[in-house]
């Protein structure tokens, strides 16, 4: 089966892909090569579009601005706490370490929770566009 | 230190990168494979490629030299620099990979439909890449002065030599092997060294009392707003902006897969950036007489022999030195392919012999530059290309990825705008803050208001211009946003 030169849903072929030349213009950036992929057909599929990518703009923002409030509410907690400079975990005060490692595991997870959300956008509207 | 270790962890690392190289040239034969790899590569691999193109000298010794020289302060670098692949994952991943452009010229030609702006587009690019590829010569210079002895133009030759030699024979296809496999390189570089030295020293009494090595009025506490605000901005948008790293975002094979391309890289990034920072506190722990300018990037170099004399501090000194050696060859050739990329497809017909000659000349010019001027710190230097990116083209990416408004002459305006605003400031900001003291912060770290001012002009000229939005930008926002399997699943 694995064998099976036709698989090709499981494995997409490699794509052999021109380089595009200035004047003639990004031909395969173009959206215009497969009639009926790109352009909205109707009135109803353009509303469809212009709602997620206003759905998925205001994910965005909303959780960059998530991320960066929190940083710097986290920042603050460890500048007006000088409890945390004068603890020290191996010879580093606790204030150095937090500010060096506690920011990572916030934008991770940030990254993980809008892949998900991102993801459930992008399933809504596949669902709204195929029910059409 | 003995140098004959580090002739042999420069020759080795210089080794395994062409052979890989070479062993790549095998599979990669079309044009495609040459600028974008035929789009057939996997996350995992992708996302090692894009942190070993990612971490250069800044990060591999810059980070450790500036914790040592400034303090916490230092400590925002690695923080911007990975939280900057959360801004691209929120805005410029999924819809950038989607646009099918390989490079942001091509973006920005097929958003606007104008040939004028991607004209403004090559050229910033290319000085973006030309201004980071310096810092990267300059680490190798510094590196191959401290652990051979030799010249330290010797070094910044060695590296761009051997970049124009790799890229040309193989293009992008190789290079993903070669930067997936130094990533991994440079990450057990610290890494290893990171965790002997931690062992070795359990209980040793530090050149310091934790007390003065860690003073509070270089820790968090002391934070400087402006500095530390401006410094944010150009790291999180500056990496919305890199040709380097944006290149690999088109050898995803869909948006999809690119958004979780960059969760990687985070995970990725943020493991790393823990050794660098180890690296800076054992150095203010126990060696705080190299914190003098010139010195304090080699802190990473000098610590393993100077903590543990003798063969176990020889090894772990070679894994550093091969460590940095592949920073600087990965991020210089990560370059030089987006601006070969770049320049050939504008000036020499994109062909696979313009591609090989444009990487020559990717690889020479930045070369000049770093003879000719002296490091002023890594670390600094490449936030200050974080800053002129941001200011450049990362307005035109964000807006022309969100804004049905953009319009060419609007893209041009701001671009331009945030070019001279940004390099006004950070090439004679020494200068003007010499006659004017009080607005030295501000031009030390431009971002904060050149980006908004870019921003601002953009969208302004864009309102003034509304006949000018290009006729297909409806058309190319839905291509951008639309998920490929909702494509198509639509009947023709």
């Amino acid at each position: 089966m694995s064998s099976d030169p036709e698989r090709t849903d499981a494995t997409p072929a490699r794509v052999r892909v021109t380089a595009p030349r200035p004047g003639s213009a990004a031909a395969s950036a173009r959206p215009s090569p497969h009639p009926g992929t790109e352009a909205p057909t109707s009135d109803i599929a353009g509303v469809y579009v212009r709602s997620l990518i206003r759905t998925q703009l205001r994910l965005g923002v909303v959780f960059a601005v998530g991320f960066v409030v929190a940083t710097a509410l986290f920042v603050l907690a460890i500048a007006f706490v000088p409890e945390l400079d004068a603890t020290f975990v191996l010879g580093v005060p606790l204030s150095w370490l937090l500010l060096g490692i506690g920011v990572y595991p916030l934008a991770i997870t940030v990254a993980g929770l809008y892949v998900r959300a991102a993801s459930r956008n992008e399933a809504r509207y596949r669902s709204l566009t195929e029910d059409e | 230190m003995n140098a004959a270790i580090g002739y042999t962890a420069i020759v080795a690392v210089a080794v395994a990168s062409a052979l890989i190289g070479f062993y790549g040239l095998r599979v990669s034969r079309t044009t495609s494979d040459f600028y974008v790899a035929s789009r057939t590569v996997r996350p995992w691999w992708n996302a090692s490629a894009i942190g070993g193109e990612y971490l250069s000298a800044a990060s591999f010794l810059g980070i450790a030299g500036l914790i040592l020289l400034t303090g916490s302060a230092a400590l925002w670098f690695p923080i911007g620099y990975t939280a900057g692949y959360l801004m691209l994952l929120l805005f410029v991943a999924a819809p950038l990979r989607r646009s099918g452009a390989y490079t942001i010229p091509d973006f920005t030609e097929a958003r606007l439909e104008s040939v004028w702006a991607r004209r403004v587009t090559s050229i910033l690019v290319i000085v973006v890449g030309w201004f980071y590829i310096v810092p990267q010569l300059q680490g190798a210079a510094l590196t191959v002065r401290i652990t051979t002895g030799l010249p330290a133009w010797a070094g910044s030759l060695a590296v761009a030599v051997i970049v124009a030699v790799v890229v040309a024979a193989g293009g992008m296809r190789s290079i993903t092997f070669v930067q997936a496999f130094q990533f991994w390189l440079k990450l057990t570089a610290l890494a290893v060294p990171v965790v002997v030295l931690l062992l070795a020293l359990g209980g040793t009494e530090p050149a310091l009392p934790p007390v003065e090595a860690f003073p509070a009025t270089a820790g968090p506490g002391d934070l400087e707003v402006y500095r530390t605000v401006s410094l944010m901005v150009a790291l999180l948008l500056g990496t919305l902006g890199l040709p380097h790293v944006l290149v690999r975002f088109y050898t995803n094979p869909d948006g999809v897969a690119a958004r979780r391309t960059t969760v990687i890289v985070l995970v990725l990034l943020s493991v790393f950036y823990l050794f660098p920072t180890a690296f800076g506190f054992l150095g203010r722990a126990f060696a705080p007489d190299l914190a003098t300018s010139g010195d304090a990037d080699a802190l990473i170099l000098l610590l393993p022999d100077r903590l543990i004399p003798g063969p176990v501090g020889d090894v772990l000194t070679a894994l550093v030195i091969a460590g940095a050696f592949a920073a600087f060859l990965s991020t210089s050739s990560g370059l030089v392919v987006s601006l070969a990329g770049v320049i050939s497809q504008d000036l020499l017909g994109g062909s696979v012999r313009g591609f090989r000659i444009a990487a020559v000349i990717s690889s020479f010019v930045p070369l000049v530059v770093a003879l000719a001027t002296e490091s002023t710190g890594l670390a600094g230097s490449v936030g200050l290309v974080f800053a002129f990116t941001a200011s450049t083209l990362c307005p035109v990416l964000l807006l022309g990825i969100w804004w049905r408004g953009l319009t060419a002459r609007g893209a041009v305006a701001g671009m331009l705008t945030g070019a001279v605003l940004s390099g006004t400031a950070i090439l004679g900001g020494a200068a003007i803050s010499a006659v004017l003291p009080g607005i030295r912060p501000f031009l030390e770290q431009p971002a904060a208001w050149t980006v908004p001012l870019a921003v601002l002009v953009t969208v302004l000229a864009s309102r003034a211009d509304r006949r000018g939005v290009p006729r297909g930008a409806d058309a190319f926002l839905t291509r951008l946003h639309v998920p490929e399997a909702a494509r198509r699943r639509r009947p023709v």
